[in-house]
């Protein structure tokens, strides 16, 4: 991201020149007493704020930790308008002094993702605003003390006088300050308690030099508020200066310490997965590893087009937002997995991709049982549903029979057994018996054909797909093309099946669609016999809707074959199945 | 003359019963097409004869023809399938019907028989 990079070395540059601005009012300034350590001392703080947090913004460009620290920065050189000459700009310098403190409270409780992650962490900033900014505002209007120094100008904001109320407000600021201070610490504390010892290890030097700035603040303001000897308050407020003249360097050390636990994280990893008969298992090695008990493995499945668990049930990855992140996992170019993880390990993606690159044989091997179980389970359910589909049939032949040929059979034994009686006392009446017997009869011949041509079409047995379809789109009640047909016979059960789709999506199509115009085709690739059936209907057919769709899935299953149903609403069907033939090459 | 209620839900039958009835002189009244309106026309038609078939889209022919019968003075029920009665085993016996006659040997005789 070079674009990123030339702005932030431009705001680094911003920096110096800020640096240079506070180095020329020490020097200028007739009110502070230590110029020479001010003058060396400030811009050194302030620059190894802006640096630090430059250097981790360009690290991490998402994560406003790097932000926060250059705030910091900034802040500080606006402090040190307050060593101004004039009274305007002191006074807005003293108003704006608490801004740098407010800020390391955000960056240490939003520590180390950027984002304050808790209600009680937003509250504590939030509050720490007002005070500063808000409650402060009557000590400025009402002419209270407001701490530029010996000799310093006049207070430019008051408008009235009345230095005891503004005194009462100034000890107000310091004890909300006092409370403030105590939330964060406790809020730090249980952070760390609730971090994983990975974790922890990383924040130590951060949190420890926080906590230290963090205490000290918190007694200068109690201090303040009860009036504490002066020399007391200093050598407290001294150490807290010198705590946070370090948090950049504290951050620092936490980054290589990161690094050297993080790289031993994942050499342990891969000497755990290397070490002979390990009982340990891919996923409780790599939450270790990554210090995230709630880790998830899942397995890529080409041929589904979806991950699985361990048990071969589809997983979909996490969507942003969602508190969880994941990394792909390859081997060799190919998509084997990924590691599903708590968000919150994302602050750091290579140490992820480190531990998925070590981990990839394993998961591949994991996916390899994945994906048996998968297929194990598919085909018990499409089995099992196969059974139910074969029953389903035999019941409709039963009932399909006894309603139709059946019926017809009876009406024509009994139209026979009348007209025998009537012969000879009414010729006329059995002649038109008879007639009727025969045209019943004629309709049971027709029903019976119907019905064997459901159970196989003899055409198919004897001058294969290709006829056979052609008969079918003969009898189809709209037109449909046969764009593409193979010229030699097929396996019979890939005919048998590419049979059955076209007739079930034609039967679909003269029902449903309410289609001008079908085509199909059949085409040997790879392998497979293609069979595809288009028409030009209303479309939104919905596989899981009806069981003619879903019974032809399952017909397709049990070869190994696959049903694809294109049919967005008003843009007609595609209704695709792939179905395995040893002799489509 | 020997009054008919015709019940069975597929309308050839019904018709070429009727026709087969009529002919060896049998005065069938009415018609329906299913157990419940079945029912009704028995009670409304008071028929001598239901002839009644097993298999309807509703109700079973077996308890429609327990509920025609259950009354003092109940029409006959003989009951009628495209099936064999050795597919129906005892229910025939338990339904009150007087007897089974498949479809495919239905007569004016048979019935006779059974009555």
């Amino acid at each position: 991201m070079p674009g990123l990079r030339r702005a932030l070395i431009a705001l680094f540059v911003v920096g110096v020149l800020f640096a240079g601005v506070d180095v020329a009012l020490v020097l200028t300034s007739s009110h502070e007493d230590q110029k020479a350590v001010a003058a060396i001392l400030g811009p050194l703080i302030g620059l190894g704020f802006i640096g630090t947090g430059v250097f981790a913004w360009w690290r991490r460009p998402l994560n406003r930790f790097g932000l926060l620290m250059t705030a910091v920065g900034f802040a500080w050189f606006l402090a040190a308008l307050a060593d101004s000459d004039t009274a305007v700009v002191a006074t807005i310098g003293a108003y704006l002094a608490p801004l740098y403190l407010v800020l390391v409270v955000q960056l240490l409780l939003s520590f180390p993702t950027g984002r304050l992650e808790t209600p009680a962490a937003r509250a504590i900033v939030v509050a720490a605003y007002v005070d500063a900014f808000v409650l402060s505002l009557p000590v400025f209007l009402l002419g209270g003390d407001v701490n530029i120094g010996d000799g310093a100008p006049d207070n430019a904001f008051a408008v009235a006088h009345a230095s005891g109320v503004a005194d009462a407000f100034d000890v107000m600021t310091s004890i909300v300050g006092f409370g403030l201070a105590a939330a964060t610490a406790v809020v730090l504390l249980r952070k760390r308690r609730t971090a994983t010892p990975p974790q922890r290890r990383a924040q130590a030097p951060m949190l420890w030099t926080g906590l230290v700035v963090i205490v000290a603040l918190g007694l200068v303001f109690g201090g303040d508020a009860i009036d504490v000897p002066d020399e007391a308050i200093n050598v407290v407020g001294l150490v807290g200066f010198v705590a946070f003249a370090i948090l950049p360097f504290a951050f620092l050390a936490g980054l290589v310490r990161t690094r050297y636990s993080r790289a031993g994280a994942v050499g342990g990893l891969i000497e755990r997965l290397n070490a002979p008969d390990t009982q340990v298992s891919l996923r409780d090695a790599l939450a270790d590893a990554l210090g995230d008990p709630t880790l998830q493995l899942v397995y890529w499945r080409e041929s589904a087009g979806h991950h699985v668990n361990r048990e071969g049930h589809r997983v979909d990855l996490p969507v942003p937002g969602s508190g969880r992140a994941f990394a792909e996992v390859e081997r060799d170019g190919k998509r084997v997995g990924a590691i599903v993880y708590d968000a919150a390990l994302r602050d750091d993606p290579s140490l992820v991709r480190a531990a998925a690159a070590a981990a990839a044989l394993q998961l591949e091997n994991e996916r390899l049982e994945a994906e048996l179980r998968a297929r194990v389970e598919e085909l018990q359910t499409s089995r099992a549903r196969l059974v139910e589909v074969s029953m389903g049939e035999r019941r409709r032949l039963e009932r399909d029979l006894h309603d139709g040929a059946q019926q017809r059979l009876v009406a024509l034994s009994l139209q026979l057994g009348l007209a025998r009686r009537k012969l000879t006392d009414d010729p006329e009446l059995g002649g038109r018996l008879l007639d009727a017997a025969r045209g019943e009869l004629d309709r049971a011949l027709a029903e019976l054909r119907e019905l064997a041509r459901g159970i196989h079409p003899a055409i198919l047995t004897d001058r294969g797909l290709g006829a056979a379809l052609e008969a079918l789109a003969q009898r189809a009640p709209l037109p449909v093309d046969l764009d593409e047909m193979p010229d030699d016979r097929l396996p019979s059960a890939v005919e048998a099946a590419a049979y059955f789709v076209v007739a079930e999506s034609l039967t679909n199509v003269a029902k449903y669609s309410g289609a001008q115009h079908a085509s199909v085709r059949v085409d040997r690739l790879d392998g497979f016999a293609v069979v595809e059936v288009s028409d030009d209907g209303v479309g939104g057919a919905d596989p899981a809707a009806g069981t003619g769709l879903r019974g032809l899935a399952d017909r397709l299953a049990a070869l190994d074959g696959r049903l694809e149903v294109h049919s967005p609403p008003g843009g007609g069907t595609v209704i695709r199945a792939n179905i395995p033939c040893a002799t489509c090459a | 003359m020997t009054t008919v209620l015709i019940v069975d839900d597929h309308p050839t039958f019904r018709a070429t019963a009727r026709m087969l009835l009529e002919a060896e002189g049998y005065d069938v009244v009415g018609e329906a097409p299913d157990g419940t309106s079945g029912i009704a026309a028995a009670w409304e038609l008071h028929p001598d004869l239901v002839l009644l078939d097993v298999n309807l889209p509703d109700l079973d022919g077996f308890s429609v023809a327990q509920r025609i019968t259950a009354n003092q003075g109940a029409p006959a029920v003989v009951l009628t399938s495209s099936r064999d009665s050795s597919d129906f085993g005892p229910l025939v016996a338990g339904s009150g019907a007087r007897g089974f006659i498949s479809k495919g040997e239905l007569s004016g005789a048979a019935i006779a028989e059974l009555l």
